[in-house]
């Protein structure tokens, strides 16, 4: 695989309402552009519905819904990323997935206390590169508690 | 950088499509490279198509490899395509070095796009290249344009019973619109003959017109109606011929073929096949209307008459239910397109461990279903490479045992009933019992005082904690074990068998189901989406005016057959998007007192789907039991109706 | 509406040159796998732009540059030709028979976006 020359500091970066969120590249297995996704009844708010990646079916969880954020429609610019937790793929739908990043370790710092809004629990660590601001996000946590609500509603 | 990789990761997207392009070209490449070897075996001159074809074929893996980022793919098929070139244009004699750099070269190829696939480290090439370097010895050879290929094909005697047309197609947007479009005029010509050339030429108006050489057997009669659609000929009479022939060609050695091979095969893609099928459905549901329509009348037409149409509706019935079976069997193809790989493979390792190896291949035109090709080859490939590099003894110890030096594996299908089998047979050493036993205790697989029956050693062998030489031993391929063939074989609703004899040899035995898990399938539409239901759920479908509906225990109920039905609206179930309509569509589930109606907006067809599994809890949900796509690339969710029924039994 | 015909024997390539062009405003595609289809399909529809792959079935690149530079009704299209490394000694020769672009693969999205635009200005 291409993350194969990438090491441990590579991210890839997208955006959700304007902010700019990493995760680690060896986690993603591919960026999409985004077509029809199928709507899943009665499932998880977030769960935007399901897709097929590479033969597979797929949940697709909208970011913004998981953040908080207001929906919008997808444009050409928003992509589905599709990343591996522990072995499971799962598509995340981001506003735009614009390069990938080098972000070496001691640029991250853990997430601080006033960074815990909506998006705060799913932060592993706050990047600063230069002039931006780089959140990166703990997936196992984006996943978790989306299964959480998904038993929440199921209640 | 950051922008180079993300182009590459732009690209990524399309890995799938680079991986099943690669695949079809490395199939053809097999496929010529054993022709390839056959002439040389024979002494014969090598046919410059399947050369055309296998320098196309690199080229062409060059150029995806390069856009899809996997650049060992694009250097080696780089080289492979110079020496080609070479070959093509007769600078250099083909030669059993050559056969094995192309061979070695072929392989590294699959390894390296399967290293791609599966996310594995991607394998060193400098050994081909130096061998494929040593062949173009003045290095890289200067592209000129290649002499169009049509003008090397030879101009062979023409054979008696053959004669020589110019066919002229007009093409027109008329036309088009009916399909019939310069592809598939090419697809009708290569049908009955071989075409010699084509070129483009602009008519008065501004209309473009191509005209065909082709050689053909077939009497006018068979291409005198295409005139319709806009294809005329002319006989090209034997002088006429010479002339036009002289003009075309440098004459070279006879040739068998044309430009695309003599071939009478149709590629169809699956996603038409679909639509066929769909229409197929559509079909289904009108003569279901119509039957329906005779049963009302049967009292208002004198019997003999209502009979007599009651007959045509049965015959319309058993052809359509015929022209089923016959869109179906377009998905099925050849089993020997898998089993041309197993003999590169069993030649290869042959090859490699210096064993004497002949392998027979009987029933290789058995059909079975595309997909289920698909997924078998990798574990078949695992099987015979077993039987030849643990299977087959060397030809001292076969001699020693008074066999013939030579091994022996044999690969047959044949059809039984609704299943296919596949044997694979070596008559090597046969498993050694007692030694898989004795393992299969140190590995705590077998208590101490059991025996090993073949099906007991079939379960050891196939336990994912097993492996006897396997896991040291690279000729039993790349990460399919004994445990992956089993399991697909199960995945695929199969079942495998094993007989093993002392010194006689061993022989699996793999039974498929003829066609993959495919469903007959109703597709229905309820708010904006598509929903697939299971046709062997389905009773009846009715449609119902909502005028009709009753209220009953805050249940919806019809009067259907003299009793009350009670009506689930799905959409409702789901909460999907509801509009107030005037009738809709409901399909009934269940038998007698059970029976639910379960209403839909509208039902779309029939389609036969594939079924996949749902596997993330994220996306699964009660009501769905698992998905399937219609050929748009769409997620499609198929209804589990009895899930939904017994909902619909707790509310009550 | 301009119209962008996309000639490759991959239906891989094609389907990326589409993907990298589909943000331009205002353009349709077609596309063709082999040399006659591109010249029946740029006869039964205008096309404002060709991107051309060379080493093909039936009849070869060059062929179908100088068949569309020969007749008028389609000798101002614009072609772009995108080819396989290996084949750049068939430049010159391309060039001359009146392509107006020569790219080789592997291209990048930017680079294909580039050259539609400028090309189609022009055009």
């Amino acid at each position: 695989m291409i993350y194969d020359q990438i090491n441990e500091d590579s991210f890839v970066l997208f955006e959700i309402a304007g902010t700019t969120y990493g995760v680690r590249s060896g986690d993603v297995q591919q960026l999409e552009m985004i077509e029809h996704i199928t709507p899943v009844p009665n499932s998880a708010e977030a769960v935007e519905g399901v897709v097929f990646s590479r033969g597979q079916v797929i949940p697709a969880i909208n970011l913004r819904t998981r953040f908080g954020f207001p929906k919008i429609e997808y444009d050409v610019r928003a992509r589905l990323v599709v990343v591996n937790v522990e072995g499971r793929n799962i598509g995340l739908i981001v506003d735009a997935a614009r390069e990938f990043k080098r972000i070496p370790p001691e640029a991250i710092n853990p997430p601080s206390e006033t960074l815990s809004g909506m998006s705060g629990k799913y932060l592993k660590g706050i990047a600063t590169v230069g002039e931006r601001l780089i959140l990166l996000l703990d997936l196992a946590e984006v996943v978790k508690t989306a299964e959480e609500i998904e038993i929440e509603v199921e209640n | 950088m950051p922008e180079n990789e993300f182009n590459a990761q732009f690209f990524e997207q399309f890995l799938d499509d680079y991986f099943a392009e690669s695949d079809e070209h490395l199939r053809s490449v097999r496929r010529n490279l054993l022709a390839l070897e056959d002439s040389l075996a024979a002494n014969r001159a090598i046919e410059k198509n399947v050369v055309g074809e296998l320098f196309r074929s690199f080229h062409t893996l060059k150029g995806i490899s390069a856009m899809a980022n996997v650049s060992a793919a694009e250097t080696l098929a780089h080289y492979m395509e110079s020496y080609l070139r070479l070959l093509r244009d007769g600078q250099t004699a083909f030669t059993e070095k050559g056969l094995n750099a192309l061979i070695k070269s072929t392989k590294k190829l699959e390894e390296i796009v399967a290293a791609r696939r599966d996310g594995g480290e991607i394998p060193p090439i400098e050994i081909e290249i130096k061998l494929l370097e040593s062949l173009t010895i003045d290095g890289e050879i200067v592209e000129s344009r290649p002499p169009s290929e049509i003008e090397s094909i030879a101009s062979q005697n023409l054979r008696a019973d053959k004669s020589l047309y110019l066919f002229t197609f007009l093409s027109s947007a008329e036309l088009a619109e009916r399909g019939v479009n310069v592809n598939s005029v090419r697809e009708r010509l290569q049908a009955i003959g071989t075409i010699q050339k084509s070129t483009p030429a602009v008519k008065e108006g501004g209309k473009i017109a191509f005209e065909f050489v082709v050689e053909t057997g077939s009497d006018e009669s068979v291409f005198a109606a295409w005139q319709s659609d806009g294809i005329n000929f002319e006989k090209i009479e034997t002088e006429a011929r010479e002339t036009a022939v002289a003009r075309e060609s440098k004459i070279s050695e006879s040739q068998k073929s044309g430009l695309f091979g003599q071939s009478n095969v149709v590629r169809v893609d699956l996603a038409r096949l679909d639509e066929l099928m769909l229409m197929v459905g559509e079909l289904v549901i009108s003569r279901a209307k119509l039957a329906e329509q005779i049963r009302q009348i049967e009292n208002l037409l004198p019997s003999g008459e209502w009979r007599s149409l009651q007959e045509l509706n049965h015959a319309i019935e058993r052809q359509l239910r015929n022209l089923r079976d016959g869109v179906m069997r377009v998905r099925m193809i050849p089993i020997g397109e898998i089993f041309e790989r197993m003999q590169f493979a069993v030649r290869d390792l042959a090859r490699e461990t210096g064993k004497r190896i002949r392998l027979e291949i009987t029933g290789e035109n058995t059909e079975i279903d595309k997909l289920l090709v698909e997924r078998m080859l990798d574990p078949l490939l695992h099987l015979v490479r077993n039987a030849v590099s643990h299977g087959i003894e060397d030809a001292a110890a076969r001699e020693a045992k008074g066999k013939s030096p030579e091994g022996k594996i044999r690969l047959h299908a044949e059809t039984i009933g609704e299943t296919v089998e596949i044997e694979i047979m070596d008559d090597g050493r046969g498993i050694d019992r007692k030694e898989v036993a004795k393992r299969a205790r140190t590995r705590g697989l077998l208590n101490a005082d059991e025996n090993l029956d073949e099906s007991g050693l079939l379960e050891i062998l196939c336990s994912p904690g097993f492996s006897t030489r396997e896991e040291a031993d690279k000729t039993s391929g790349r990460g399919v074990g004994m445990d992956v063939v089993r399991r697909t074989v199960d995945e695929l609703g199969g079942e495998i068998k094993l007989e093993t004899e002392t010194d006689r040899g061993t022989k699996f035995r793999i039974q498929l189901p003829l066609t993959l898990a495919i469903a007959d399938a109703l597709i229905v539409a309820a708010g904006r989406e598509r929903f697939a239901v299971p046709q062997s759920n389905v009773r009846e479908v009715i449609e119902i005016e909502t005028g009709a509906l009753r209220q009953f225990e805050n249940n919806e109920v019809i009067e259907y057959r003299g009793a009350a039905l009670p009506i689930v609206r799905l959409a409702r179930v789901f909460a999907l998007e509801e509009k107030a309509r005037g009738a809709f569509h409901a399909f009934v589930v269940g038998e007698g007192k059970q029976a639910v109606g379960i209403a839909v907006d509208r039902i779309i067809g029939q389609s036969e789907i594939v079924i996949r599994a749902i596997n993330d809890r994220l996306a699964q949900t009660p009501g769905i039991s698992g998905a399937t796509e219609l050929g748009d690339g769409r997620v499609v969710l198929i209804l589990d109706v009895s899930a939904i029924t017994r909902r619909l039994k707790q509310k009550i | 509406m301009k119209r962008i015909l996309v000639v490759d024997d991959s239906p891989t390539i094609r389907r990326m040159m589409i993907a990298s062009l589909r943000g331009l405003r205002d353009v349709e595609f077609d596309e063709a796998n082999n040399g006659l289809e591109a010249i029946e399909r740029l006869a039964l529809a205008p096309v404002s732009l060709m991107f051309l792959d060379l080493n093909m079935p039936d009849i070869h690149g060059v062929e179908v540059i100088e068949f569309v530079r020969g007749h008028k009704a389609y000798s101002d299209i614009p072609i772009c030709v995108v080819t396989t490394r290996g084949d750049e000694e068939s430049r010159a020769q391309v060039l001359e028979a009146g392509a107006n672009v020569y790219l080789t693969k592997p291209f990048t999205p930017q680079d294909l976006v580039a050259q539609a635009n400028k090309l189609l200005a022009d055009g």
